[in-house]
């Protein structure tokens, strides 16, 4: 079965000037052990697809027209809140852009990591590798004992000291660890990692591709990777789509994708990349137009 | 044109005591460099390394704790305030956030006249002058005259930029400090805002001292460079030199770790196939 299949996904969103719509018919199929990046300019549509696929989109503003997001047969779209909150942080991992904002300044990191770990233990206590139907004790043993584990695999040093931090005693690729820890304890399929590596320094980018890709080489999971980076995408995504104004343009692997991009707008937008044999004012810019109100 | 000359900048550290203060750090550890009239001078390194301690610095808004900063050959630490200001109009710094560097209360005319009536004695000019300056100013930076009396949030990213690049032109400036002026930007915007810097260093015979993280971007608009790490300068040269023949370590980690757009040469996908 499909990990991921996205059919025909049509969103609008409301505000004060009017409604517009946002996704205009969205087909994207994300299997087990494919890294799917999923680029384009600012407002063309790409985090609003990845919010959409675990139902982050307040329901006040965004109006789904038409399409289903099928996330391992289960119409997503469909689903009670109730069963939601069973997927999101446990078979859907997140991982948002900004590490400073998306963790809490005044609880320690283990509280944060120790809340997600004890979350996904409620609903499946096997995650934290407990026999169904554990005690409400053991599994806060084993979520403090999982969290650690978990530190440690991202790559923080004396992970069992650290955990008594406070975000700002973290660095910026540090906290953005801390996050792919969260996201990764629930043991999720899916992982969406939205910009994930786009507020930091690229030798930590280099060091969280290497994490991302690992994981998915030992675990076979499936990733979501929204970036308007095509660097990054040409480092670890196996597939790619690029969208422009709520529509994916092209999709593929990256090798059909990148080297030899079918859409005028991908050519476009590989050419604005400064590259070793760019001569100055060679560049060619876009001019980046947004979507109007309708 | 601009010389820096063995600075060094130390944050004191907590107050210990009456007079003491524990331990500071080092922002900037004797770093001398050079910027030639009419070229472009980049400055890379990562988060923390320095490079906004530097520009504070030679805009005078830190005290060194050694060395000097000359703007042609003049010591901006010695400057009177008056001499100072005047400096200020010939050196003038585009800053990283378009989004928090224009006030949200001001119209883009009065944004960009803004310089012009700070330093009235050196550019004197009346107000109908002014209109007019600025005018010329976003016609020069690509944009309307219709844009005139609008407020910066009807604008996007890469138009505030814009903006911001033609409020430091405003006082005719000879030398232009650019922060991280495309860090938040799209890389198709980016295009456009370099390709505009480009053309008016051109037009207008400035020197840039474009402060960066993207390597791509340095190497694209800069004729030299230098990369500093933990306020120390590694290495500093042509970009060609440093870019093909990097002969520091912490240059070439840099170098590698830059993300290359051709899946071929990704690290991954290399281990895979070998």
């Amino acid at each position: 079965m499909t990990l991921l299949d996205i059919k025909n996904l049509n969103l609008s969103m409301r505000s004060f000037e009017g409604e517009t719509q946002i996704l205009h018919g969205i087909d994207l199929q994300v299997e087990r052990g494919e890294i799917w990046g999923m680029v384009g300019e600012t407002g063309s549509g790409k985090s609003l697809t990845g919010l959409s696929v675990s139902r982050l989109i307040p329901p006040a503003t965004g109006r789904y027209l038409a399409g289903s997001i099928a996330f391992e047969g289960r119409d997503v779209l469909k689903a009670s809140e109730k069963e939601m909150r069973t997927l999101r942080g446990r078979k859907i991992g997140m991982i948002f852009q900004d590490p400073t904002t998306n963790l809490n300044p005044v609880f320690r990191i283990g509280t944060q990591l120790v809340d997600v770990a004890l979350h996904a233990g409620h609903a499946d206590p096997t995650v934290l590798g407990l026999e169904p139907g554990a005690s409400s004790r053991d599994l806060k043993k084993a979520a403090k004992r999982v969290s650690v584990e978990m530190l440690d695999k991202v790559g923080i040093p004396k992970a069992a000291e650290r955990i008594h931090d406070y975000p700002h005693q973290f660095s910026g690729g540090m906290k953005q660890r801390v996050l792919i820890a969260m996201a990764m304890i629930g043991k999720p399929d899916l992982l969406i990692a939205d910009e994930p590596t786009t507020a930091l320094d690229v030798s930590v980018q280099a060091q969280i591709l290497k994490l991302i890709h690992d994981l998915v080489a030992e675990r076979n999971i499936g990733v979501l990777m929204i970036t308007h980076n095509l660097g990054v995408v040409a480092q670890i995504c196996s597939h790619v789509a690029v969208m422009y104004r709520g529509r994916i343009l092209e999709s593929g692997s990256v090798m059909d994708v990148l080297k030899r991009p079918s859409h005028v707008y991908t050519q476009a937008l590989l050419n604005s990349i400064p590259t070793a044999h760019t001569k100055r004012g060679e560049l060619r810019g876009l001019g980046g137009v947004m979507p109007e109100v309708q | 044109m601009l010389q820096i000359n063995n600075v060094s900048k130390i944050f004191l550290g907590q107050r210990k005591g009456l007079f003491g203060h524990t331990e500071g750090f080092k922002a900037l550890d004797d770093v001398s460099l050079r910027v030639a009239k009419g070229k472009s001078f980049g400055l890379v390194g990562e988060s923390g390394s320095g490079k906004t301690t530097l520009t504070r610095c030679i805009l005078r808004l830190e005290t060194l704790t050694s060395g000097n900063i000359l703007y042609e050959g003049a010591d901006i630490g010695k400057l009177t305030p008056t001499e100072m200001r005047r400096l200020r109009a010939r050196l003038q710094i585009v800053f990283q956030d378009p989004y928090a560097s224009l006030d949200p209360r001001m119209t883009i005319h009065d944004i960009i006249a803004e310089p012009l009536v700070i330093h009235r004695d050196i550019v004197p000019m009346t107000a109908r002058q002014r209109t007019e300056r600025v005018l010329e100013l976003l016609l020069q930076v690509g944009l309307r005259e219709e844009h005139l009396f609008r407020y910066p949030h009807e604008f996007s990213g890469g138009q505030r930029q814009r903006i911001g690049i033609a409020r430091a032109l405003a006082a005719k400036p000879e030398f232009l400090i650019l922060d991280e002026p495309t860090s938040a930007l799209d890389v198709s915007v980016q295009a456009d805002v370099l390709n505009l810097l480009h053309r008016l260093q051109e037009e207008l015979g400035l020197t840039y001292f474009f402060i960066s993280h993207d390597l791509g971007v340095i190497r694209y608009i800069c004729d030299e460079v230098a990369v500093i790490y933990r306020g120390k300068l590694v290495e500093s040269g042509p970009v060609e030199d440093i870019f093909e023949r990097p002969t520091n370590e912490y240059t070439r980690m840099l170098l590698d770790a830059m993300p290359d757009p051709d899946p071929d040469r990704s690290p991954f996908r290399q281990a895979a196939s070998a």
